[in-house]
């Protein structure tokens, strides 16, 4: 039994040991792919680490580093924001208008009406030059150029600035801040308030302007001293009489006595205000017209007596104004009065009496709602010291706007004044002004 | 009578140059000028002053050094103190933000739990505040092209989310001279003070 074992026992070893040798030699293979693979594996590691110092030197900036590109980013910013925070600043501003009018029983005209750019140099917020020019083109196609206003206004303090210069007058609201184009809502100015008619238009002197508020109630006011406006004669029948008020700011004082005027205006509502104004000091015959009519010329009437104007008489020169802006929600209505008198004078030239000028309008506005058309209607009455020039008139229009600052306008007149004169001629007036 | 009058008007010119003089003159320079004023307060020196004579720009119009001059000018024009031009003039910068186009994200209806914290006014005060210049008490506008929000056909027939991105963007009405400015002018708004004045317009004005 013990020899059967011990045979049993040699076979099963030998037949373990027969079928270990080839899996020995299976595990061998495999243990050395993989320890192939370990190594290709730390090879990689070794590489991406390497890679990765690479990058950290790369991305690691110094402390000081940063504060140098902090430093330059701030000059960097500074310099690019600079024009912002320049003590003199330069703008233009201004307006222009171009239309065609056709005057009942004449032929109609294309025409450029003005160019008016506005010059803006300010220093800080002490002082700044305002400058408005004036191009026209006549009906003989020559450009003609004026100064508007020329002041340089020096802000005291928030309730008054001091403004020296050729400036708007301020008497009532239509000369000083109607006139432009894009802004008066009718294609013409309400008569008697354009060149020569009842309304000073211009300056040349020293005015203080400014606003303040009492009582939770603003108002504002503008008062100035001037060389005044000039007169003009006309020699008619026989007899002189006065013709015309030249108020568009002259550079001479002819008579040396100057006017001193203003105008006060309060806002008791939001949109309403209310202004009166005055003006007083005295006003001198320079230039003699031979004919009435429009437009002013050294006189050449042969009958004349004497055109040597000599010893002129200054006259009292008194003008009165009043005028109203009411804004609710679409609606807007304003209106203006103004009164010039010039008294008599006993001695020079063209002694004789005296004579008023006058002129008053009204005007409603009204902008649609959800659509861009405004009707306008106005009315407005002016007597002339000159009756050629005296008109009543009704002026209706629509506005399309374009934007707030460019609109064209389709405007009728009906006027009356004295026969055959063109204060008495109907005309239809169209424009496109572009305020800039 | 012609001389007293002359005389009288001589003196109150005189007068009133010796109070000039005794005025104190803003002679401190500051680094920047002019000093911001109140934009809110200047949205409504906006509404109340410029369309007395003109239609009101657009603040788009121009630039903000563009618009330093201009309110200068116009201090000069319409006899603004120096308070209301540096009010105006903030209102002005601070509103010629140019309206973003991209889509906004709005979280709908009224004004989050997590938003609620961040709201300073109600919308009765934010109303009160910065819309009121050109909307009016009323709601009906008080300037023109401003809409009437109690029209069945006005702008409260639109969804809040509409209305959220004309408030926050900026918008210009159909016809519509001018733009309202993004957040009205006052960038202090937030998303929260927005939702909360349009549940305000809808309790207040809405049909």
């Amino acid at each position: 039994m013990s020899i059967v074992n011990r045979k049993f026992q040699r076979c099963a070893l030998i037949l373990a040991m027969a079928v270990a040798m080839p899996l020995s030699a299976v595990a061998d293979e495999k243990f050395e792919l993989l320890q192939q693979q370990v190594e290709a594996l730390q090879k990689q590691l070794q590489e991406v680490q390497e890679v990765m110092q690479q990058y950290q030197e790369q991305m690691t900036v110094k402390e000081g580093q940063v504060e140098e590109v902090v430093t330059q980013l701030k000059e960097d910013v500074a310099r690019a924001d600079e024009w912002k925070h320049s003590d003199t600043l330069i703008h233009l501003a201004g307006y222009a208008d171009v239309g065609y009018s056709f005057a009942s029983g004449e032929d109609g005209s294309f025409a450029v009406g003005r160019f008016s750019p506005i010059f803006h140099y300010q220093y800080r917020d002490l002082v700044m030059l305002e400058a408005e020019l004036e191009f026209e083109v006549n009906e003989a196609g020559e450009t003609e150029l004026g100064m508007e206003y020329l002041t340089i206004d020096y802000f005291l303090n928030d309730y008054i600035a001091l403004s020296g210069g050729k400036f708007l007058s301020p008497i009532g609201q239509f000369r000083q801040n109607l006139h432009p184009s894009w802004i008066n809502k009718l294609a013409s100015a309400p008569p008697g308030f354009g060149h020569d008619g009842a309304a000073p238009t211009s300056e040349i002197g020293l005015q203080a302007r400014g606003g303040f508020q009492i009582g939770g109630i603003y108002a504002n006011y503008a008062a100035y001293a001037g060389n005044g406006p000039e007169l003009i004669a006309a020699f008619e029948d026989g007899v002189y009489e006065l013709e015309g008020i030249k108020a568009e700011g002259f550079g001479n004082d002819a008579d040396g006595k100057k006017v001193f005027g203003g105008r006060f205006g309060i806002l008791p509502l939001p949109g309403l205000e209310i202004g009166l104004s005055m003006a007083t000091g005295k006003a001198t015959v320079t230039s003699i017209e031979a004919e009435a009519g429009h437009g002013v010329a050294e006189a050449q009437d042969p009958d004349a007596p004497d055109f040597d104007l000599h010893d002129e008489e200054a006259r009292d020169y008194d003008v009165l104004g009043a005028d109203f802006v009411w804004g609710l929600g679409n609606f807007q209505l304003r209106g203006e009065y103004v009164k010039s008198k010039v008294g008599a004078a006993q001695t020079g030239v063209t002694a004789s009496e005296g004579a008023t000028w006058s002129s008053w309008y009204t005007q409603l506005a009204y902008l649609i709602p959800q659509t861009k058309f405004e009707p306008v209607i106005r009315y407005a009455d002016f007597k002339s010291g000159n009756a050629a020039q005296s008109q009543t008139q009704w002026g209706l229009g629509v506005n399309y706007l374009i934007s707030s600052n460019v609109i064209a306008k389709v405007t009728y007149e009906f006027n009356d004044g004295q026969v055959g004169t063109k204060a008495d001629i109907d005309r239809w007036l169209f424009q496109l002004a572009y305020g800039f | 009578m012609k001389s007293i009058i002359l005389f009288r008007a001589k003196m109150l010119f005189t007068i009133s140059f010796l109070l000039l003089s005794l005025s104190l003159p803003n002679w401190a320079f500051a680094s920047h000028f002019p000093e911001p004023g109140d934009p809110v307060a200047g949205a409504k020196v906006w509404a109340e002053n410029c369309s007395r004579c003109h239609n009101a720009r657009d603040p788009a119009d121009l630039r903000d050094d563009q618009w330093i001059s201009t309110a200068f000018h116009m201090r000069m024009r319409a006899g603004l103190t120096g308070q209301q031009t540096r009010d105006v003039l903030t209102f002005m910068q601070d509103s010629n933000v140019p309206i973003v186009v991209e889509p906004l994200v709005f979280e709908g209806g009224p004004a989050s739990k997590a938003a609620e914290s961040v709201v300073a006014l109600s919308g009765d005060g934010v109303y009160a505040q910065t819309c009121i210049a050109c909307h009016g008490a009323n709601g009906k506008g008080t300037v023109p092209g401003a809409p009437n929000f109690t029209s069945a056909s006005g702008p409260l027939s639109q969804s809040d989310e509409t209305l959220f991105k004309h408030v926050k963007l900026g918008f210009k009405s159909p016809g519509s001279p001018m733009a309202m400015p993004p957040k009205g002018g006052n960038m202090s708004l937030t998303d929260a003070d927005i939702k909360a004045v349009i549940e305000h317009l809808r309790e207040t004005f809405g049909q």
